[in-house]
Formats: structure tokens, C-alpha cells, sequence
């Protein structure tokens, strides 16, 4: 427990502070960034954000090594950590590459045995280090897995069973062997401590007593987000125990309710004065909708990423949520929802549409221009927009972003790649033409549909503040990717995919990929040779291309390249070539 | 009547503690006020101290009148119950709109007294003025130093030292530091080749720097900006040893005669090539008058502080110097029959100038 503590011969007479002020200073900066410019100021301030510095953020695991970190920062409370290319949602990334936990936790445990939470994001966890992370580190409180792989309920079990102050346990979008819902009643019955469960994405039967009892005890229980398997009786049950709930994830929200039961779960939501973020409803009936209605005054995040609404059952539920500042739906709502949230919804800031099914052909439902102009006209504040639709126009881009000018995030994936303006059967470059031109703020960009070079020219050209962007299916010669790198001063994250960018546009790249965090690109034009170029003139970028039998030798199908200081990766799997 | 007045006043009179700054001022403080601070509660109930002037609490050193004045007045307010919390915030708010030095002050002092709310209250403050800042603006706003490389802080160890006594110890000492700055800096340039064609070396600090915190291309033109910097000081750096060699070469020759002080006498010094040839042509010099100055020290060591600024390095520098004095006892004694003995440094690092000289 005891801190280690610099000795009083470093400290500098001359200094504007002592010590432990300088620190407490350091402390305070809740940014990341601005932590990273104090550690730059002089030697004096670098050490005192070295010392108090608690959270460490690494945006790439194989960035840096766990010895390189903790020589650097004795006294981390929390990680978060992030490992495979982004594309691996796609399954880009063949299974075994990498990101594994395990040699992190084990330095951990030498360097860190206080260490409180870790959050991981695209990382390999496997039970073995689920258990390890449970039985060496005694003051464990906060686990947060997003879009991980390699671990089952087993691990979950070691985490129930020997993390005696754990507090948040949230598991998300993660790809886990579900063996069964027995984990939960290993919590020992002394255990209280839970703010936050979350095991929305696991599909078998949990054992629904375990749960039950568990909630009923952890008092400072403030988000609950229950799988498919929950009924709406036993949602009901467990509403009664816990009021005070912030965050609720409802379960499929499906089943046969008597009167009785409807009203008692009516009565339930009532009592729910302090939710903020409401998801679930994997399952929705628009006949039970209304229980919910006495619960939504004070909603600000809905995420019906999986509810399969429509229009009508949106739009009535969205009268009653007044101060809505997040949503987050399937295309079935169609146009006609998302007129209802530009009706109803003055304070959104973020709006994600997401495809109910994106390899359905013949449906003719979804989203369209319609609806996102309609949201657009009725939401100034937006900032954060991902739209899958199926069709699209210049014209209409060029509205919405004329209507809501803040973007920061503009991510608009037109399904068929390739696809032109429906109506003008034009290029779509205007319209992300018209969205850098207009949205100087803009920080992540994804563009899709039919686009010439004349797209990235636009870019380079006016995206001064653009960090990431993702590409697919789009340019048309070398042109494109080099007007990119040369004109965007901030980006940090290039991700390509099926685009005739070449050998010549990799390599105008040079001096930019040192300040990049990463760069993708996959089923592009690049040869082994013009890669292994690459990383001959830069040194301290790690090359690395993914080998798989059906290319040719000679082709670099799959390409990553990111900044390290940590060299070569040392547990490259074979189908891993670093060059 | 004077005693009757004196009668009515006394039962009013407050308890009051007695501190005293770094300075030697005295003050007398209302015992509720002082005893705010942490530390002056504690030495008034340990020690007894701060009932009297003679007995005055003597005040840590970052504890100046000014700053005491303001941390009294900080005291003054918050020790008062029935303030509401709004009220203290208020009063908070504007107690700390003051120029940054001033809160720099301040927040020091603050700590030495353990003063905890208000070291919080002025830390959040700075750190606000901190949040957004670039690392140049930040060492402008406080007056800090560019010092994050090592090599930095090693070279200015190696600062000539002041000759105002004309010393010609002295002045060899400025040139082994002068020769030692100028390897430092070739190493330097050495180990960034190095850097280049090894990828695994150790990287610099602003490398881990940028990579640890996932900095974006702003931390790159920050780094762009620090490296502009630095060459603008070696730059600098390589004035002053340009001027300090030539100053040592004036000074060197300062015993010859102004008559053979030209070109041709000072590249035999530097060309040992062709030193041969050209020595044919020198023509007789006579040293007598001021060797003879020289001579009275003859017995004189380092003083003790000039001792501790030699080091191992400046040693073998010493002796790579001697290696070539052969050669320029050659030159400078043409003519003559005399030996010259060379400068050396004995065991204890301390150098002893020798001469033979012998008159005639």
C-alpha cells in the first residue's frame, strides 16, 4: 500500500513548487492531452506527471511494451488499453493474431500489484488470464471488456469468485463462449460492492436467483444491463430491488403479460426516477412499450442498437423523452422515426443508425436522405452522426451539413460499395465535399458510395482538424491517398480497404507516419517490394504484412503499419511478417 | 482617571500568537486566525512557542510577509463559522485572481503551513491555467527551463570558468572544457546516426514521451519547435568557445613580440605537416621578461575550489595536451639552449608550471 516515494536530495531549491503542490497539480488535469504537455514542459515537471500520474491510456498495445511503461509510470491505478486494427469488426483480422493480455498482467503483477481497473478494447483475454488478473491483484475493482475475444464464462466465474471489491463488471460486444449463466452465483454472499453490471451480449439462461440476490445486496448498484434470457417479470422483479438504478439494460423485453404483471412492472418503471441511459429491448412488443413511458423523463441516452422498432413504436415512445441528447436505432424505424426525432428530440448531439440487416437485398425498408435531412432540420446540436442507409445524394449531404455545421464525427456507410447519387447518378465527392468544407471542426470522417480522387482532394484541402478516417471501395489512382497524407496535418489514424491505392501512395507517406498512430490497408494495390521499401527507410515504424495462402507471393494483401518504441512484436504468429 | 480607563479596556483584550518571517519580522496574529494553519497549530501546542515576541514562531522560508498576509486574510474569513457555502465560494473565487507568480507563491506558502483547502483551491487554479497551454507556453507562463535531455544538462557543467586574474591556469582548464564540449557534442552527433541505423536503441525521452501518452501530430510540431530551440543554443554555445579559444590565443601570445604575432608563426603552431619547413624561417625570441613573472609561481597549487572542478576527463585531456608539447617546445625554443619542462598534473589533480630556466 505504501507509495514510493522520490528522495528529498532530487528536489530542486529553485523550484516554483515543491514536490507533492507539483503533483497535486498534475493530478488535477483531467485531459489526456493536456498531461502529455506537462510531461513535456522540462524535467522537473515531466517527473511530477510521472510520479502522479494514476490512468494511463495506450491506444495501441504493441506501441510500447509493459517494462517500457512501467519504468516510465511507478504509480498506475488504472489501464486501458487497446489492441487489434479496427477492421477486425469486419473479420479482416484472421483469428490468433494477437493482442494478448497476458503479458501485460504479468508485468502488472510485479510493477502494479495495487492496480484497481483495467479496460480493454479489441484485446485477447483468455480464462487463464482472467483468473490471474482475479487472484493477483487484491485491490481489483473495475473490469471492462469491449469487443474482446478468447475467454468464456469461466473466466467470468474467477472474476465472481475472487474479486472481493470489485465494483463494475461490464462486459460488451465481446466474442465469448457463453457455457453458462452459473458464473453469477460465485459472487460470495458477503460480496456488496457492484455499481455496474453489464453481461447484455451473453445468450444463455443466467441463473436468474444468483442475480436476483446479488442485486438485491450490492446497495450502490447504479447500472444493470440483463441478457436476452431475462423475462419482463423477472425484470420486474429485479426493478423492485434497485430504483435507484442510472442505467438500465432491459433484456429481450418480450412475454406474455397478465394485466396484473403489466401493471406491476408499470409500477416498477415508475419508481425508476434516475435512469439516464436505457437499452435493450432485443426483443421489443410495441404493446408493452407504454410501461416505460413514466421512466423516460429524464432519459438521455437510448441505445436500441438491437431493438427492432418501428416507426410508430419510436415515435410515440420519443414524446416522452424530453431531454434526449444520444440515440442510437436499427434502420426498421425507416424515415417516418426518424422524422419523429427531429420532432421530438431539440437536445441530440448523437445519432447512430445502424443496419437490422446489412446483407438483406431484396427488403426494400431503412433509411434514406429523407430521413436524415428531417433529423438534421430538427437537431442543431448534432455532432456525431454513423448512418448506414441504402441509398443517398450530394444535395442531401450538403443540407445536413448546412443544417448541423459542428460535426466532429461524419460517418456515413452507403451499404452497396460503389454506389453512386440514386438520383443524379453523380460521384458522390460533392457530398463529402461539401461536409469538410462546411464541418471545421471535424475530427473522424468515414466515407463510402461511388467517389473519385476528387473526394481526397477535398480533404486534404480543407480537413485541417481530421484525426481518422476510413476509406472503402472508393478513389480512383495514387492521387488520392497522397493528397490525404499530405494535407492532413492531425491524422492519426488512416484505415483502408479494396482501393487502387498503390506502391507510390504508400511511400509519399514517409514523412507522415511517424506522427500517425497506425495506418491500414487492405486488398489495395501495394507489393511486397514497394512494402518492404517502407520499412527500410523508416527504422522505427513496424511494418508488418498478413500472409494468407490464397494471394500471390508478391502481393501485400493486408498491410499495418504503426509507430513503436517497443521494436518488433516478439509473439508474432507465422502468417505475421514484420519487415 | 488614566487607571480607571486602563481597568475598562483590559477584559476586551484578545488572545494573540506571536510569528516571525524569514526576513525577521515580527507579528502579532489573533490566536483564532493563526491556529487556522495546521502547522502553527501544532507548534503552539508542541513547543509552547508564540506567546510573546521574544518567543515568536518562527515561519518556514517560503513564508514571506506579503504571502502572509494573504494566507491571514484566507484564515481570517473561513475560521469564522455561519458562513454559508456559497459565501466561502465567493469568497474563494475572487481571493484567487491574482497574477500566476503571485499563485505560485502562494500555493508554496500554503503547503509549508499545511494550509490544506487553500493549497487545493490555488492548485486547482493553476491547473486551470495549465489545461489547453502548449509545453512553450507553459514554460513561459512559468518561468521554467527547456532541460529535458541529458546531454543539455552535461554540457553546461562544462561552462568556461571566469579568467579575470589572467590566470594561465585558468586559461588551460577553459580549454580542456572547451575541448571536452566540443566531443560532447560529436558524440551527440554520433549517437544520432546511431539512433537512425539501430531501431532498437534506446530512444530519447520525447520519443517515449510522444508514444506513452498517444500524442497526435501536435506533440510532433511541439518536438520540431524544441529541436529549433536547442540548435539555436548550441549555436550559441559555439559562439563563446570561438571566442574563448581566440581570447586564449591572444592571451598565449600576449609574451611575444607584437612584431612576430602573424599568420605564418600561427599556422606552425597548428600545422604540424609542414612545421618542419617553415620553422627555418622563425627568427630568435627572447622570453626573459615575462618568464621571469613566472617564475615567482612556480610553487603555487589550485586553490581548493578550482581542484573540485577537475575531473577525470580534464585529467586525460591534460595529458593528451602534454603529448604534443615536444613539438612546440621545439618552435618556441629555437635559438636558445635552454629546456622547457612541460605542464603536468600530479596524482592529487593540482598542476605545477616548471621551468629551467637558466640566465644567461
Amino acid at each position: 500500500m505504501m507509495e514510493c516515494r522520490r528522495k528529498k536530495e532530487n528536489q530542486n531549491p529553485n523550484s516554483t513548487f515543491p514536490d507533492e503542490v507539483l503533483e497535486r497539480i498534475s493530478g488535477m488535469l483531467k485531459s489526456r492531452k493536456d498531461k502529455s504537455t506537462v510531461s513535456l514542459v522540462c524535467k522537473e515537471w515531466y517527473n511530477a506527471e510521472r510520479w502522479s500520474r494514476r490512468s494511463v491510456f495506450i491506444g495501441n498495445c504493441y506501441s510500447v511494451s509493459p517494462e517500457i511503461l512501467t519504468r516510465r509510470f511507478p504509480n498506475i491505478r488504472s489501464v486501458t488499453l487497446k489492441g487489434k486494427p479496427r477492421f477486425s469488426d469486419f473479420n479482416l483480422v484472421p483469428a490468433n493474431w494477437g493482442a494478448d493480455i497476458h503479458s501485460w498482467l504479468v508485468v502488472f503483477a510485479g510493477k502494479y500489484p495495487w492496480l484497481e481497473e483495467l479496460r480493454l478494447k479489441r484485446m485477447t483475454v483468455t480464462d487463464e488470464s482472467l483468473e490471474f488478473l482475479a487472484l493477483q491483484f487484491p485491490n481489483f475493482k473495475a473490469l471492462s471488456l469491449l469487443s474482446c475475444d478468447g475467454f468464456s464464462t469461466d473466466g467470468l466465474a474467477s472474476i465472481a469468485t475472487n474479486c472481493k471489491n470489485l465494483t463494475e463488471l461490464d462486459i460488451q460486444e465481446n466474442g465469448i463462449e457463453d457455457k453458462s449463466g452459473n458464473w453469477l452465483g460465485c459472487f460470495p454472499d458477503s460480496f456488496t460492492s457492484l455499481e455496474v453490471l453489464n453481461f447484455a451480449n451473453l445468450h444463455n439462461d443466467v441463473n436468474f436467483d444468483a442475480l436476483e440476490k446479488l442485486v438485491c445486496r450490492c446497495k450502490s448498484l447504479k447500472t444493470l444491463k440483463v441478457n436476452k434470457s431475462v423475462t419482463l417479470e423477472q425484470l420486474q422483479r429485479l426493478l423492485v430491488h434497485v430504483p435507484q438504478l442510472g442505467e438500465l439494460g432491459t433484456g429481450s423485453f418480450s412475454q406474455e403479460l397478465t394485466a396484473q404483471q403489466c401493471s406491476d412492472l408499470e409500477s416498477a418503471f415508475k419508481n425508476c426516477r434516475n435512469l439516464h441511459t436505457l437499452s435493450g429491448l432485443w426483443v421489443a412488443t410495441a404493446q408493452y412499450l407504454p410501461v416505460l413511458y413514466s421512466a423516460c423523463t429524464n432519459l438521455t441516452f437510448l441505445n436500441f442498437s438491437y431493438a427492432p422498432l418501428d416507426s410508430d413504436g419510436l415515435a410515440k415512445l420519443l414524446v416522452h423523452c424530453p431531454k434526449l441528447q444520444r440515440i442510437w436505432v436499427v434502420d426498421t424505424v425507416e424515415d417516418k422515426g426518424l422524422e419523429a426525432v427531429g420532432s421530438h428530440c431539440p437536445l441530440l448531439e448523437e445519432l447512430r443508425v445502424f443496419p437490422a440487416d446489412p446483407f438483406d437485398e431484396g427488403i426494400v425498408h431503412g433509411v434514406t436522405e429523407s430521413g436524415f435531412i428531417a433529423v438534421s432540420q430538427g437537431c442543431p446540436r448534432l455532432h456525431y452522426v454513423l448512418y448506414f442507409c441504402r441509398q443517398m445524394t450530394n444535395a442531401a449531404v450538403a443540407t445536413v451539413v448546412q443544417n448541423c455545421p459542428d460535426f466532429t464525427h461524419f460517418r456515413l456507410c452507403i451499404m452497396h460499395p460503389g454506389q453512386p447519387d440514386y438520383l443524379t447518378q453523380e460521384s458522390m465527392d460533392e457530398a463529402f465535399g461539401a461536409v469538410v468544407k462546411t464541418c471545421t471542426k471535424l475530427q473522424r470522417l468515414a466515407v463510402s458510395g461511388y467517389l473519385t480522387d476528387l473526394t481526397f482532394e477535398y480533404i486534404g484541402k480543407y480537413a485541417k482538424n481530421l484525426e481518422t478516417l476510413s476509406v472503402a471501395f472508393a478513389g480512383s489512382s495514387d492521387w488520392g491517398m497522397r493528397c490525404v497524407l499530405d494535407g492532413c496535418p492531425k491524422l492519426r489514424k488512416l484505415e483502408v480497404r479494396d482501393c487502387p491505392f498503390g506502391n507510390g501512395a504508400l511511400l509519399s507517406g514517409l514523412g507522415k507516419y511517424e506522427s500517425m498512430r497506425s495506418l491500414w490497408m487492405s486488398d489495395c494495390n501495394l507489393t511486397m517490394n514497394g512494402v518492404r521499401l517502407l520499412a527500410k527507410e523508416m527504422p522505427r515504424l513496424n511494418v508488418e504484412v498478413i500472409k494468407e495462402e490464397t494471394y500471390e507471393t508478391h502481393q501485400a494483401k493486408k498491410v499495418y503499419v504503426y509507430r513503436s518504441v517497443a521494436g518488433p512484436r516478439r509473439d508474432a504468429p507465422p502468417f505475421v511478417l514484420t519487415l | 482617571m488614566f487607571d480607571a480607563a486602563m481597568a475598562v479596556v483590559k477584559p476586551e483584550m484578545k488572545s494573540y500568537i506571536w510569528l516571525q518571517t524569514v526576513d525577521g519580522s515580527i507579528q502579532q496574529v489573533e490566536e483564532e486566525v493563526a491556529m487556522f494553519c495546521p502547522m502553527i497549530c501544532q507548534e503552539v501546542l508542541q513547543t509552547g512557542l508564540g506567546s510573546s515576541k521574544t518567543y515568536a514562531i518562527s515561519l518556514p522560508q517560503r513564508v514571506n510577509p506579503a504571502m502572509l498576509g494573504l494566507i491571514l486574510d484566507y484564515c481570517r474569513f473561513h475560521q469564522v463559522p455561519g458562513h454559508s457555502n456559497k459565501e466561502r465560494k465567493t469568497f474563494d473565487e475572487k481571493f484567487i485572481r491574482m497574477d500566476t507568480k503571485k499563485l505560485c507563491e502562494l500555493t508554496s506558502a500554503a503547503d509549508s503551513l499545511q494550509l490544506k483547502p487553500l493549497v487545493d483551491l490555488t492548485s486547482r487554479a493553476l491547473a486551470r491555467i495549465i489545461e489547453g497551454k502548449t509545453p512553450e507556453e507553459i514554460r513561459e507562463t512559468f518561468h521554467l527551463p527547456d532541460d529535458l535531455t541529458e546531454d543539455l544538462c552535461q554540457e553546461e557543467k562544462l561552462e568556461p570558468l571566469r579568467n579575470i586574474t589572467d590566470d594561465p591556469r585558468i586559461r588551460l582548464l577553459n580549454r580542456l572544457y572547451a575541448r571536452k564540449r566540443k566531443e560532447l557534442k560529436e558524440r551527440k552527433k554520433l549517437k544520432d546516426v546511431e539512433v537512425e541505423e539501430e531501431p532498437k536503441d534506446e530512444r530519447s525521452v520525447e520519443d517515449l514521451l510522444s508514444f506513452i501518452n498517444g500524442a497526435d501530430g501536435d506533440i510532433k510540431g511541439t518536438r520540431a519547435n524544441k529541436n529549433k530551440k536547442k540548435n539555436r543554443r548550441r549555436k550559441d554555445h559555439a559562439k563563446d568557445i570561438s571566442s574563448e579559444n581566440t581570447n586564449e590565443n591572444d592571451k598565449e601570445l600576449n609574451p611575444l613580440p607584437s612584431a612576430y604575432h602573424d599568420v605564418n608563426f600561427d599556422n606552425a603552431l597548428e600545422a604540424s605537416a609542414s612545421k618542419h619547413s617553415r620553422t627555418q624561417n622563425l627568427p630568435a625570441i627572447n622570453f626573459s621578461p615575462k618568464f621571469e613573472f613566472i617564475d615567482g609561481d612556480v610553487d603555487d597549487d589550485l586553490d581548493p575550489a578550482m581542484k573540485e572542478e577537475l575531473d577525470r576527463e580534464v585529467e586525460d585531456f591534460a595529458r593528451r595536451l602534454n603529448s604534443d608539447w615536444p613539438e612546440r617546445m621545439q618552435i618556441l625554443s629555437l635559438g636558445q639552449d635552454r629546456r622547457l619542462v612541460p605542464i603536468s598534473m600530479n596524482s592529487n589533480g593540482s598542476t605545477h608550471l616548471y621551468t629551467g630556466f637558466d640566465q644567461r
